[in-house]
């Protein structure tokens, strides 16, 4: 999708003819979506049913007879040709219907409601952390580029993309949770008080601060900082290596000798003038990043016992539940698509170039 | 001169130590509760493998244990001996002469969650169900003559207290017991309540996804797919009240963190602990393993379609090529035991551990069978294998040692389902699966690994691994039938017997293993009791 509204925003916007320029772009932009969407939907759906996963063994169990899996075969309309189910499926979805899942036995509509909000609240204090120590890591190795701070920045960014964070869980779990203790365990929040909390987002530290449940917010707070950091360490590695990268171009520029001429101190001439021009980019990197943990980690989800989106998507994908299958594919299309369009918009508000 | 006043910080900076200040408040020890509420049970357990709660449909190990807790069937196993079925619903039992009719008197204290009373009529209507909805539950039913058609004469209930059961055979009345009564199959459902909720003539199966309508010492009050189910205390519980008011099961995947978990004091029982895990937990004080035999077989299986494996000496060298003794000291040391005979050890006419595993690794045994086959130079072929954590171990392990018999191996895993659809479909030459009797019976394994009624592809009976396996033998379907109407117990132990010492020679698979359940506990946990069919959540405590 951003790709698509590059050219727009190159050239200010070219209308379609008899239509004022913004809506030209804005009419690129939703049949952009819907083409990108439809084509991730065809995808995931054919490649699923191409699969050699058998569903209806999922539902029946592997006693069934031949007879009652020809019967659910037919119930779910898998024994119609590819071409018909498909058409049934796009049907049912813009009804806003994603089918029920079959390990879940619930709408699929409903379970990703169910499991998403854990990952957002995870995937944002994860990027927060990652972002509050990644973009100042970076501008200091660049502004001390060869030196011992750019040394231990970037082994310490290589560190964050080659150790497994399964590995790291674990890791953490048995110092920070088992020896020392200053962390809660694996899970969202202590069983004492999972039925304390009134869910009204579902972002639990969002709803504990809400109500003014302070004590339960600190236990839901002590149980998300580790996996958080895990995945923030990740982040953390790709925003500084990017940030880094971005500062060097901009710190050999003419501006900047200027600016030291003119006696500018060094951290201000990096901070104000050379970091305002490669935040556009950061931002970038920032979205890209945070849409990544959006997605759902796995293995870190599966280490610290997290309810979230990754876990549901991979275990939907070993039952060959497609149902479940596509309708999380199709969140994360729409999760990078809107995350695409928020860059481009915030691309506009801080480069006046692109206006 | 004034003294100089002292000189006050930037407001930002102020602001900044202020929020650093609350975010080390927030993360420090004090942050962090251990302990388990003392009127719970909390498990670690993966839960993926819930998908419903319907007593027709569900078919797989967790569920099947939740669901024993939750839903009392006419008769129940005894907590002290698998083999003995004690009155549970039905708190008496009448058998006829010929064995055709059972006639179960029920206890007039049965009453749904819902404050409905349940009656025989109800029992009956749940069981009909079951044979309608056709899952593979059905099976435990229609195996013994009910179908569609008559399971609406053959169970039948002529007032509140009173269900009759008949036979089309005089099937043993034990076997009939386990198999049936002691079922999920025959658990009593809140029928005003389920059709109250029917969507498109389901019989509710939508609805019981969700919900347990049940009478049992608990109920299902919240189940979070892939996150926890909480079992509640049934008040309305005909029996003795549970010593624990609720049972938490926490999903939690990985074997490691479960351990912590345990360790730590925030679950009471961690379930899917890895050999390592168990060896650690065995030594640290305050822990306790708990072990169990598993009515389930790991075994390889050969698709007898293929013209190699139709050779039964080749089947039999494949035998010796497995070292029975060092996996299970090794990588099966906790969780399962070696066993080559198709009745599990504990059922009614198993062969003891010894005979029941007569085999050892004999490299030279199973190159002199493969040159009495016809193959002295081996041959190719290939084993899918699904996710269990010892598969791929036993796999490589196999394929080192038939690589020093000529037969090349190769090997493929895949994801269960993957393997499920291949081996129902016959799509594969060998495979490695696990399979899982209901009953402490042989009759239960004999049924299916070993009886095949219809050898034809487009007979489809997938239902049966002896089926899958291509593997019919006109004698051993005989003696399967024959012994299952024997009525004299001693005479069906001997035929049981000698049917497992021929299919340990000539059958259509290797069996390896039988498997073994353990669970770590804390060690406040007290009475902690189950065996291969049942765990009893009722009886443990917590001091």
């Amino acid at each position: 999708m951003a790709e698509a509204a590059v050219p727009a925003r190159r050239t200010g916007g070219v209308a379609a003819p008899g239509l004022p320029s913004w809506s030209g772009t804005a009419l690129r932009v939703v049949v952009s979506i819907a083409v990108t969407l439809f084509g991730l939907m065809a995808l995931t759906f054919f490649i699923g049913r191409m699969l050699p996963l058998d569903p209806v063994t999922a539902i029946l169990g592997d006693n069934a007879t031949q007879e009652a899996i020809d019967a659910m075969r037919a119930q779910l309309g898998l024994d119609q040709p590819l071409w018909i189910q498909f058409g049934r499926y796009v049907g049912d979805i813009l009804r806003l219907d994603l089918g029920t899942a079959l390990t879940t036995g619930k709408p699929v509509l409903d379970d990703i409601a169910r499991v998403f909000p854990a990952t957002i609240e995870l995937a944002t204090v994860g990027i927060v952390i990652g972002t509050a120590l990644g973009i100042p890591l970076g501008v200091m190795a660049a502004a001390y580029r060869d030196t011992p701070v750019d040394y231990f920045v970037r082994v310490f960014g290589l560190l964050g993309y080659s150790t497994p964070n399964f590995w790291l869980g674990l890791m953490g779990l048995v110092l920070f949770y088992a020896t020392l203790g200053w962390v809660g365990g694996p899970g969202r929040i202590d069983t004492a008080f999972q039925w304390d909390v009134e869910p009204v987002t579902d972002l639990l530290l969002l709803d504990t601060a809400m109500a003014g449940q302070w004590e339960i917010f600190r236990n839901v707070l002590s149980h998300i900082i580790l996996p958080a950091s895990i995945l923030a360490f990740g982040a953390l590695a790709y925003i500084s290596r990017m940030t880094r990268s971005f500062m060097l171009e901009q710190l050999s520029q003419e501006y900047v000798v200027a600016a030291r001429v003119k006696g500018l101190s060094w951290m201000r001439t990096v901070w104000v003038h050379a970091f305002r021009n490669v935040a556009v980019q950061v931002v970038t990197v920032v979205a890209l990043a945070y849409a990544f943990l959006l997605e759902g980690a796995v293995l870190t989800e599966t280490v610290f016992a997290w309810p979230g989106f990754g876990r549901y998507l991979t275990n939907a994908l070993l039952a060959g539940d497609m149902n479940a299958v596509v309708g999380c594919t199709l969140l994360i299309g729409i999760i990078f698509v809107a995350l695409n369009l928020l860059t481009d918009l915030l691309y506009r508000l801080f480069d006046p170039r692109t206006r | 001169m004034a003294e100089p006043r002292p000189r006050r910080m930037p407001t930002r900076r102020r602001h900044i130590l202020a929020a650093s200040a609350l975010m080390a408040s927030l993360a420090l020890p004090g942050a962090v509760q251990a302990a388990t509420p003392g009127n719970a049970l909390v498990m670690a357990w993966n839960i993926d493998a819930i998908s419903t709660f319907d007593p027709a449909q569900i078919g797989e190990v967790v569920t099947s244990e939740l669901l024993q807790n939750t839903c009392d069937a006419l008769a129940s196993f005894d907590p002290k001996d698998e083999k003995n079925v004690v009155p549970s619903l039905a708190e008496s039992w009448q058998v006829s002469e010929d064995g055709q009719q059972i006639t179960f008197r029920l206890r007039d204290n049965l009453v749904f969650p819902s404050g409905n009373k349940g009656t025989a009529q109800d029992l009956a209507w749940s069981m009909h169900r079951v044979v309608k909805l056709g899952f593979g539950n059905a099976a435990s039913l229609t195996e013994y003559g009910f179908t569609k058609e008559n399971v609406e004469q053959m169970i039948t209930a002529p007032d509140d207290r009173t269900l009759v059961m008949k036979l089309d055979k005089s099937y043993p009345t034990g076997l009939i017991l386990q198999a049936i009564a002691a079922n999920r199959v025959a658990t009593i459902l809140d029928r005003k309540t389920v059709m109250a909720n029917e969507v498109n003539g389901d019989l509710g199966n939508k609805y019981l996804a969700t919900h347990t309508e049940c009478v049992g010492p608990y109920r299902l009050r919240q189940w979070n797919a892939g996150e926890t189910v909480v079992l509640e205390a049934n008040e309305q519980f005909w029996g003795p009240a549970p010593k624990l008011r609720r049972i938490i099961v926490r999903h939690v995947a990985e074997a490691g963190t479960q351990r912590l978990l345990l360790e730590k004091g925030d679950v009471d029982v961690a379930r899917d602990l890895t050999p390592e895990d168990m060896a650690a937990v065995e030594k640290t004080q305050g822990l306790a393993l708990s072990r169990t035999l598993k009515p389930q077989l790991v075994y390889w299986g050969f698709n007898n379609a293929n013209p190699i494996f139709a050779n039964e000496k080749v089947r039999l060298a494949m035998r010796y090529l497995i070292d029975y003794e060092g996996l299970g000291k090794t990588i099966m040391a906790y969780n399962g035991v070696p066993r080559a005979s198709f009745a599990q050890i504990g059922a009614f006419g198993a062969l003891d551990e010894k005979e029941g595993q007569p085999f050892k690794l004999d490299l030279a045994r199973a190159k002199q069978l493969l040159t009495e086959a016809g193959y002295p130079d081996g041959f190719e072929t290939t084993m899918i294998f699904g996710t269990l954590p010892y598969a791929p171990p036993i796999a490589q392990h196999i394929q080192a040692n038939a690589a020093k018999v000529g037969v090349r191996i190769k090997l493929e895993q895949m994801a269960n389902a993957q393997l499920f659809a291949r081996h129902r479909g016959r799509e594969f030459q060998t495979a490695m699966l696990a399979w899982q009797t209901a009953i402490p019976d042989a009759h239960g394994n004999a049924s299916r690994l070993i009886a095949n009624p219809d050898n034809r592809p487009e007979a489809k009976l997938t239902q049966y691994p002896s089926w899958r396996h291509a593997f019919q033998s006109e004698a051993a379907n005989k003696t399967v039938d024959a012994t299952l109407l024997e009525r004299d117990e001693s005479k069906r132990v001997a035929m049981y017997h000698q049917l497992q010492k021929d299919m340990m020679q000539s059958g259509p698979s290797a069996i390896m293993f039988q498997s073994v359940m353990l669970a770590g506990l804390r060690g406040n946990v007290r009475n902690w009791t189950w065996h291969g069919f049942q765990a009893y959540y009722a009886l443990v405590s917590k001091e």
